[in-house]
């Protein structure tokens, strides 16, 4: 390949790990509950596209088959579940947050930073085309991280963890080109399995607890 | 090599199988007979496999997807055996509960499902050679706990599973970040996309491994896999979701799946502890199990549930694991695996003994319960020996590995000191001082420890019973357990057996650097 075609892959890939850094942001400026699952079924588009590209710039076919699987799992089944949850459960908007919206959107940038810092000493290590986004993908899992934190909605949090699941991906997708097909099917495996279990569990909450807020789950302590 | 493919096999397929046949009957006999037959077969298959191992050193199979070492083996001994003293105390456990009506009887079939593919998911781990692959199945353990964990469907059990699967997920995810950093540094050196997460190929070429991305592999590694141990400060769900699980479900929960999340976290240190100095990942689990011994010593003084109590004590005695292993050596990595097999006894046997008395006096608080010897005399036995079994006491096994530990604690030498120790005596002098002040510090907790369990097993034990609780213990399956693991805790405390000490020797190997 071409040195100035290898550039522009490099500035194509991290065009694309920036957008999906871009949805994490606007999943945390976000109230009302469906559109946070639809900026989530975006980024993970997203997320396969980019994917898609690293497969076709490098020639390694697996890489397409994990992209597949992104689209067909993130962006079409888990956006689907999440959905019905909310329509079940009649709960539209997150109202009251642990952190407000600008305080967490200021958090997430120093979260970035905080991701930059920590992947310096590493990433002249990676592999050329995808060196940057190896940084970007560690912030995007702290902000899922983050996002667990500071809202308190079950289905916000749940958003959180699949949020950190992307970042998870593109980080092995950048770093390593692809983890094992083995180990990504699995993966893939988990998180579905993962998404119908937390989506039965929202409703016996919603039938205990009459309600999905977290905060009201305080029955148990010392 | 047949002989191996058969037994991986049956390790692999008698519990999916019965997970799935569980599925297609309710009757309960058959559920039971079912549960018993396969933990039989496992048990067995174990034992043949421990001979294999101790003849031939590691076996792979299956096209290099599964690797067998001592180390395995181990932690498969520990998963087999308590699996089966559980299956016998289910047997009991869920008799009752449907007979009082607490459980549906067409639920048990799901019970049984999920216990067994948690088994699979537990085998999986620790047989797999991919690192990948083994966290596939830790994080499939979680799933497969949840809902086992709330299965009476109470508020309180539903609100402890929600915790257990929201934090563990999270600490898992980022143990994933950990894999595929280490992925990350290995294709490098490797360059075979499907093979470069394999034990066996990071073990032939982790010196040339990169050390920066190492170290934050090894520190993601243990806060996601931490976070299943039960670590501090990660250890927030495990009293609740102890207290709240039915008690076989909790018994797994404390004696195994603990002891295979300690086991990741050991693959992953035999790992970097190639390419970094010892004292890297040593240091880390030092802390790690130092804080956690303290805090759940201190936790233990003000708790008024007894399943909470037992929850903390695991945490304790997980913290004393990881101050074995992060010691390090051969006195404390010995001390630290010992001790697994230990714990996992006593913690099982706990939480049977706890299980018959909720059932019997309806609470879990330490202060409504009186006369425990009058009321159910097996039980307060088994209840006796696990509590001084958990603080360490002589005879009981966990006694011999807890020295252990602590002898490799006041011996241990600060290598990068030692290295002066010729010239300067002084600093000699002053590293014996400091590793007897660990010491000391270490056995103050373990005094207030002792003095608050044995004054709250006391409290329960003796006395008289209330009116309105039954004396007397009728004789049933469920007893078997409780004394045989008894008899084990006592035995390995008097004479540990030749397998199983050569089994130890030879795991100890694995995670000693060559």
């Amino acid at each position: 390949m071409s040195l100035l075609s290898q550039q522009l892959g490099s500035q194509m890939v991290n065009l694309g790990s920036a957008l999906l850094l871009l949805t994490c942001f606007a999943i945390v400026a976000q109230r009302r509950l469906t559109a946070c699952v639809d900026m989530f079924a975006v980024q993970s588009v997203l997320l396969a596209a980019t994917a898609a590209l690293v497969a076709f710039l490098t020639g390694i076919h697996h890489i397409y088959i994990a992209a597949a699987l992104t689209v067909v799992i993130k962006a079409v089944l888990i956006p689907r579940i999440l959905k019905q949850v909310v329509e079940r459960l009649n709960v539209t908007r997150e109202l009251v947050m642990n952190v407000n919206i600008p305080a967490s959107l200021l958090i997430c940038g120093g979260l970035v930073m905080l991701a930059f810092f920590i992947t310096q000493p590493i990433i002249p290590l990676g592999f050329l085309l995808t060196r940057d986004s190896l940084a970007i993908s560690l912030a995007i899992i702290l902000i899922g991280f983050f996002t667990m934190i500071a809202r308190k909605k079950a289905v916000t949090q749940v958003i959180g963890f699949l949020v950190m699941e992307n970042g998870l991906f593109l980080g092995a997708t950048s770093a390593a080109y692809g983890m094992p097909l083995i180990v990504e099917i699995g993966v893939f495996f988990d998180v579905l399995v993962g998404a119908l279990i937390i989506g039965i569990y929202t409703h016996r909450l919603q039938d205990a607890f009459d309600s999905v807020d977290t905060t009201k789950l305080t029955t148990l302590k010392e | 090599m047949s002989t191996i493919a058969a037994q991986v096999a049956v390790f692999l397929g008698a519990p999916l199988l019965a997970a799935f046949l569980s599925l297609a009957t309710r009757q309960a006999r058959l559920l039971h007979g079912l549960n018993l037959a396969t933990m039989t077969g496992l048990v067995v298959s174990e034992i043949a496999l421990i001979q294999q191992v101790l003849a031939h050193g590691p076996l792979t199979a299956l096209w290099g997807l599964v690797y067998i070492d001592a180390l395995s083996a181990f932690i498969l001994l520990i998963i087999t055996f308590i699996g089966l003293s559980c299956s016998l105390y289910t047997w009991a456990y869920l008799d009752d509960y449907v007979a009082r009506g607490v459980i549906a009887p067409g639920r048990l079939s799901r019970f049984f499902f999920l216990f067994h593919v948690f088994l699979f998911a537990m085998i999986t781990a620790t047989m797999a050679n991919n690192l990948g692959v083994l966290w596939v199945a830790i994080e499939g353990t979680t799933l497969a706990t949840t809902f086992l964990i709330a299965f009476f469907r109470k508020r309180e059990g539903l609100e402890a599973g929600w915790k257990y699967l929201i934090l563990c997920s999270v600490g898992i995810a980022l143990a994933l970040f950990g894999t595929v950093l280490t992925y990350y540094s290995s294709v490098r050196v490797l360059g075979d996309e499907s093979e470069a997460l394999n034990v066996t190929k990071l073990l032939e070429v982790a010196g040339q491994l990169d050390p920066h991305v190492l170290k934050l592999a090894f520190i993601f590694l243990l806060v996601g896999y931490g976070t299943k141990i039960g670590l501090v400060p990660m250890h927030t769900w495990l009293p609740e979701a102890y207290s709240e699980a039915p008690a076989p479900v909790t018994a797994m929960l404390a004696g195994v799946l603990e002891t295979v999340a300690v086991y990741a976290v050991l693959r992953s240190k035999a790992i970097v502890d190639q390419a970094l100095p010892p004292e890297f990942s040593g240091n880390l689990l030092m802390v790690f199990g130092f804080v956690s011994f303290a805090m759940a010593a201190l936790f233990i003084l003000i708790q008024h549930n007894y399943k909470r109590l037992f929850a903390y004590s695991s945490i304790e005695h997980m913290g004393l694991a990881m101050m074995g292993f992060g010691v390090g050596g051969s006195v404390g990595t010995f001390g630290g695996l010992f001790h697994l097999l230990n714990h996992a006894l006593a913690k099982s046997l706990a939480f049977f003994s706890a299980g018959n008395v909720h059932r019997r006096f309806t609470t879990c608080e330490i202060g409504d319960v009186q006369g425990l010897a009058a009321a159910q005399p097996v039980t307060a036995v088994a209840m006796l020996v696990a509590g001084l079994a958990l603080v360490g006491m002589p005879p009981f096994s966990t006694f011999t590995s807890e020295v252990l530990v602590v002898t490799a604690l006041a011996t241990q030498d600060f290598t990068s000191d030692t290295f002066h120790a010729g010239r300067f005596f002084s600093i000699t002098v002053a590293d014996e001082v400091r590793s007897l002040s660990v010491v000391a510090v270490f056995l103050l907790f373990a005094v207030a420890l002792f003095g608050g369990f044995t004054y709250r097993l006391a409290a329960m034990v003796w006395g008289t019973p209330p009116e309105h609780v039954p004396r007397g213990e009728a004789w049933d399956v469920g007893h078997v357990p409780l004394i045989v693991t008894s008899l084990a805790l006592v035995g390995l405390g008097v004479m540990l057996p030749d397998p199983i000490k050569a089994l130890l020797d030879r795991a100890v190997g694995v995670l000693l650097v060559r």
